[in-house]
């Protein structure tokens, strides 16, 4: 009965547990009895698992993984910067917003990805080309998210906080910014998962370190469980960053996460 | 009474729009409300009675005519005056309490004596138990006793409340009402409720002013001399339905002659 009622509790997370383990297990299973392996092409989980401890203790992934999340940083703090007030100026101003709207639009629509190798000749192999790389594509998501929580302030409570003598300055700070926060987290998880596309992808055109380096430098020298490796760590380093961002939601929304629990 | 409170004269206005025709929502607009007096204004959809009151918070400007509370003209809004919405306005970002110091907060008011007029109004409309809610976590009935405390929070002198309990289903209405004539005769503020149910003007007022159809006047002003304090037996007697009905018949002229 004690564990039924464990298992009944916590179904979301042995579920989703057994069911990583399973597809781990098949995985291993089928290229162990049923293909063998050609380890050039392919590779399984417990290979992998060796590989994992090996670049993860004593390889370099690590300092991959600090260079890689160096320029991520530095790219991602300038579209915060940036693509906030700019998304606020367009919801605020009309006259903003219909004038810069045509390029945001389009550059946000196109694989901006197309522009790391302009970027590379412009700005040469390195922390500063992949920095402006990820600024490039993460920087719309919170220009546009700023803009549509700005533009859907409720009219209603902007009148309840003019209708008590409340000015310009009141306007912003106690309607249009709390009510625009939740659209500015969701943007930044949308900016999150392009910014890392920025960071591999750049890694890839051009840099002699980084995590994006080590998946194709592995992969280039049939090192397969190397590269499965580096990416998993990436796939943690995604899910920790995703987490983290969802966190902040309730701290900074509180209002919006207990109603979509409910 | 002396001098009227509220004083509405010649009251004019417009809606211009781009695309479509001008509409006049009110035209030549007059009404008097007295210190301390109920008053309720009750008129087909569309005839600007909301908009009347939107005009006495100083939220929009008439085209013409003047507005007088206490004898100063109205410019914008002010200390004087606070509003009930229909849709409540609460900000959902607030909690109960955070809600009702909003109007005391955007007045300047310091921290220790806005809390403390807080606790009083959370406790006059009896959320005390719900203060740190948020208000998507209080049923329709609880989000608008905020929206009434926090206009209450700023001791204005008049209380407007535009169709504060069409939003509400037809028991809370009725205790709604109760609670509103109670808190009106403990706080003796003026109000201008404005509604579309006869019924609720007729038992909550002084005085019910019914309006013309678009462009709003003030058709007909009927006087409610029922005893107070009312409650809820008082509705069942034969004197109130004859006043509900001859609210009705004024009312009725107008909505017919619209089609």
């Amino acid at each position: 009965m004690k564990i039924k009622e464990f298992f009944a509790e916590h179904r979301r997370l042995w579920l989703g547990l057994s069911s990583v383990l399973f597809v781990l297990a098949a995985w291993e299973m089928l290229l162990t009895y049923v293909f063998p392996l050609n380890p050039f092409f392919f590779t399984k989980p417990s290979l992998v698992a060796v590989a994992f401890k090996e670049q993860v203790i004593y390889g370099a992934l690590w300092g991959d993984l600090a260079v890689s999340s160096k320029a991520f940083l530095w790219g991602f703090s300038f579209a915060v910067l940036l693509g906030i007030p700019l998304g606020a100026l367009m919801g605020w101003r009309r006259t903003a917003g219909y004038t810069l709207d045509p390029f945001f639009t389009a550059l946000y629509a196109s694989p901006l990805v197309a522009l790391a190798p302009l970027i590379i000749v412009v700005f040469g192999v390195g922390l500063f080309a992949k920095s402006v790389l990820v600024f490039a594509l993460s920087v719309f998501p919170f220009i546009f998210n700023t803009f549509a929580g700005v533009r859907s302030t409720d009219r209603l409570l902007i009148n309840v906080v003019r209708s008590f003598g409340g000015g310009e300055k009141d306007l912003y700070f106690k309607v249009i910014l709390p009510s625009t926060l939740p659209y500015i987290v969701a943007g930044a998880r949308i900016a999150l998962g392009r910014g890392l596309v920025g960071i591999i992808v750049g890694e890839f055109y051009a840099a002699s370190e980084g995590i994006g380096y080590a998946i194709s430098r592995f992969g280039d020298t049939y090192r397969l469980p190397e590269m499965f490796a580096s990416i998993f760590l990436l796939m943690i380093t995604a899910v920790a960053l995703t987490e983290g961002m969802r966190k902040l939601e309730t701290v900074l929304a509180p209002w919006k996460t207990t109603q979509e629990t409910r | 009474m002396g001098a009227p409170l509220i004083q509405a004269r010649d009251i004019t206005l417009v809606f211009k729009s781009k695309d479509r025709e001008p509409v006049t929502a009110l035209r030549d607009f007059d009404l008097e409300v007295g210190k301390g007096e109920f008053v309720s204004i009750v008129g087909p959809s569309g005839c600007g009675k909301s908009t009347f009151l939107n005009l006495l918070l100083g939220l929009i400007k008439p085209d013409s005519g003047e507005m007088k509370l206490d004898g100063a003209p109205i410019t914008g809004p002010g200390q004087e005056r606070a509003m009930v919405f229909q849709e409540f306005g609460l900000l959902p970002w607030r909690t109960v309490r955070a809600n009702v110091e909003l109007g005391l907060e955007l007045k300047g008011v310091p921290s220790p004596e806005r809390s403390a007029r807080a606790t009083e109004l959370i406790k006059l409309v009896g959320l005390k138990d719900f203060e740190r809610h948020y208000p998507h976590e209080l049923s329709g009935g609880m989000k608008q006793r905020v929206g009434l405390a926090r206009a209450l929070a700023t001791e204005p002198e008049v209380l407007l409340m535009d169709e504060p309990f069409a939003a509400l289903d037809a028991q809370t209405r009725d205790l709604m009402q109760a609670e509103l004539l109670q808190i009106w005769q403990q706080t003796k503020k003026t109000v201008l409720f404005v509604t579309h149910s006869i019924e609720e003007a007729a038992y909550l007022s002084d005085r019910v002013i019914v309006m013309t159809a678009r462009p709003g006047r003030a058709k007909e002003a009927l006087k409610i001399q029922l005893p107070r304090p009312r409650d809820y037996e008082m509705r069942l007697t034969p004197q109130f339905n004859e006043l509900k009905s001859r609210i009705w018949d004024v009312l009725k002229e107008e909505l017919t002659s619209r089609g």
